[in-house]
């Protein structure tokens, strides 16, 4: 199916949490500096409700997602008020793919984990933890993945600052 | 005791091990181990012989690829991807060039396609001959390793005709490819195809038919097809277990979808030849199997490739319109996937990297218990990590 046979599908079967999508568009010549938009098409889901999204997605037969490829997320700028998180789901059955995003509040960044539908979320999400400070509840090995376990921060936010010094090894 | 599920073979004939009860003793298996193929740590709890509890532990090879992508122009990001994984430098730069161009609209010329397929296939092999020849020192067989590091060597050399470079190449460009092939190159790419194909004869007898090697990958770490999924593996894994995906033919980026159609390669599966449907074995054997499909690509685009351009006009500082993409291609140890993200500027917003090894060694901490240490080195190594790519 092709984006818009997913959508409508997700639509007539009213998949929990899915509450808009967005697709590539040119630029307008009308509006001023209008920069259009390129790349995939995405599906939003409600963070609090992607694991339920994700059962949806994998058991329905004429969806079948049933490779969680990505997760991952996304901080679009420092005035930003949401950290985006994205997942890419892959159908064998099928040979589609399908982009979702969910928002979360910078000021509590909280989700449920999405382990319990996809294992292969588990590493994703501890990656995603530390990196961006985002907490997956009920997550079954909550620590760190890539950094240490004393690492202060979540270094890909934009607002990150750099550390001046690492267990006295100089960072500069 | 209670053994962990799986500890005992179809057949039995490892349960006198628990005939004898000891403490649970936790072995570190790293940092610093030649099984691990790189600096990665396993904490291994054992019962004896019997491994109860494994857990990979990464993070020492990190070098904040993905945050180095947000600091730098996308054009100069390139160098970056060959480093993840740096057996298949070529796949990376494909997959990086892939996913720019995704957002961008530009027609790569039919000779660069051509030539990007040719070297990303001749690094698929180089790739595998690693693979399958440190598979080999693990479970012992010496010799195999350094008969692949001939072909391998040659492999190295063309690419440094054609770039310069043995191992970084940064040879595939946003666009194109660097240059094009030098004159002759491509004849000697044929003549290492005629050498390549009565060599993998020896290696498949050599290695892959060795009654020792197949009593150590036979029956060993078996993954299920519902195991295989719920982890998110890709590549030689999932087709280890029968499973009948390949994104070169499912969906086809690139040149591949005509050479599919023209019926130059096919897609080799698992069957559980030497003993259970989705073992080491299998795994090996799907690996070296691939080794004479990229030949056979690589004929392909031999016979067909002519003169032209081989790089898009491309200004020197991109801007890459604004958006979003994920582009995901078949390296080869599974799907590379490349999220970007642009605002419509000379540098990227967000440069995820999906790397395959990452979802594969997750399923390390599910295959290992209820094994045998001496079985852990086969399967760790089954998995065909590169510590690069998992630590990025």
């Amino acid at each position: 199916m092709d984006f818009q046979g997913i959508h409508d599908h997700l639509r007539a079967i009213e998949a929990p949490g899915l509450t808009g999508f967005d697709e590539p568009r040119k630029p307008n010549p009308e509006v001023k500096k209008d920069p259009g938009r390129a790349g995939d098409p995405y599906v939003i889901v409600d963070a609090p409700l992607l694991p339920d999204f994700l059962m949806v997605c994998r058991e329905d037969p004429r969806l079948a997602f049933e490779i969680l490829v990505d997760l991952s997320a996304v901080d679009p700028s420092k005035d930003d008020e949401n950290l985006w998180v994205v997942c890419s789901l892959l159908s064998l059955t099928h040979k589609h793919r399908l982009a979702i995003k969910s928002f979360l509040p910078k000021e509590s960044p909280v989700m449920p984990t999405s382990t319990t539908v996809h294992r292969a979320a588990q590493w994703h999400e501890r990656e995603c933890a530390e990196m961006f400070g985002i907490t997956f509840e009920r997550h079954p090995d909550p620590r760190h993945m890539l950094l240490p376990d004393d690492w202060v921060g979540y270094p890909l936010r934009k607002d990150y600052e750099f550390p001046e010094e690492y267990h006295g090894i100089s960072c500069t | 005791m209670t053994l962990p599920e799986g500890a005992t073979t179809a057949t039995g004939e490892r349960e006198y091990l628990v005939d004898v009860r000891t403490q649970d003793m936790e072995v570190n298996m790293g940092p610093q181990h030649p099984a691990t193929h790189g600096v990665m740590k396993i904490l291994i709890r054992c019962n004896g012989e019997l491994v109860t509890g494994a857990q990979p532990q990464l993070g020492f090879l990190h070098r904040c690829a993905e945050k180095i992508g947000e600091n730098v122009e996308w054009l100069q990001y390139l160098p970056y991807t060959d480093r993840y994984d740096y057996l298949a430098a070529m796949n990376n730069n494909l997959g990086y060039s892939m996913a720019v161009e995704a957002l961008m609209d530009i027609e790569i010329p039919r000779r660069a396609e051509m030539i990007r397929v040719i070297c990303a296939e001749l690094n698929r092999i180089g790739s595998h001959l690693i693979a399958i020849g440190t598979y080999g020192i693990d479970l012992g067989a010496f010799t195999p390793f350094l008969y692949m590091f001939r072909e391998r060597e040659w492999m190295m050399a063309l690419f440094e005709k054609i770039c310069g470079a043995r191992l970084t190449y940064s040879y595939i460009r946003i666009g194109g490819v660097f240059n094009d092939a030098p004159p002759g190159w491509l004849s000697e790419v044929e003549r290492f195809c005629d050498t390549f194909e009565k060599a993998w004869r020896e290696y498949y007898d050599l290695l892959m038919m060795n009654q020792i090697f197949i009593k150590r990958t036979a029956d060993v770490g078996v993954i299920p097809r519902e195991m295989a999924l719920d982890f998110g593996l890709t590549g030689p894994m999932l087709r280890g277990s029968a499973i009948d995906w390949d994104i070169r033919r499912d969906m086809p980026y690139s040149i591949y979808g005509e050479i599919w159609e023209d019926g130059a390669f096919k897609i080799p599966l698992g069957s559980g030849e030497m003993g259970t449907l989705g073992d080491c074995w299998d795994r090996a054997w799907v690996r070296i199997t691939e080794m004479m499909e990229s030949v056979k690509i690589v004929r392909w685009c031999l016979d067909r490739i002519e003169p032209g351009p081989v790089i898009a006009d491309i200004p020197k500082v991109l801007r890459v319109p604004a958006g979003e993409a994920y582009v995901g291609i078949e390296n080869p140890r599974g799907e590379l996937g490349h999220y970007l993200l642009s605002d419509g500027g000379k540098i990227p917003l967000r440069c995820r990297v999906r790397g395959p090894s990452f979802s594969n060694l997750a399923v390390l901490e599910a295959l290992l218990p209820g094994t045998l240490l001496a079985d852990a080195v086969a399967i760790i190594g089954s998995t065909d990590i590169v510590v690069g790519e998992t630590d990025r």
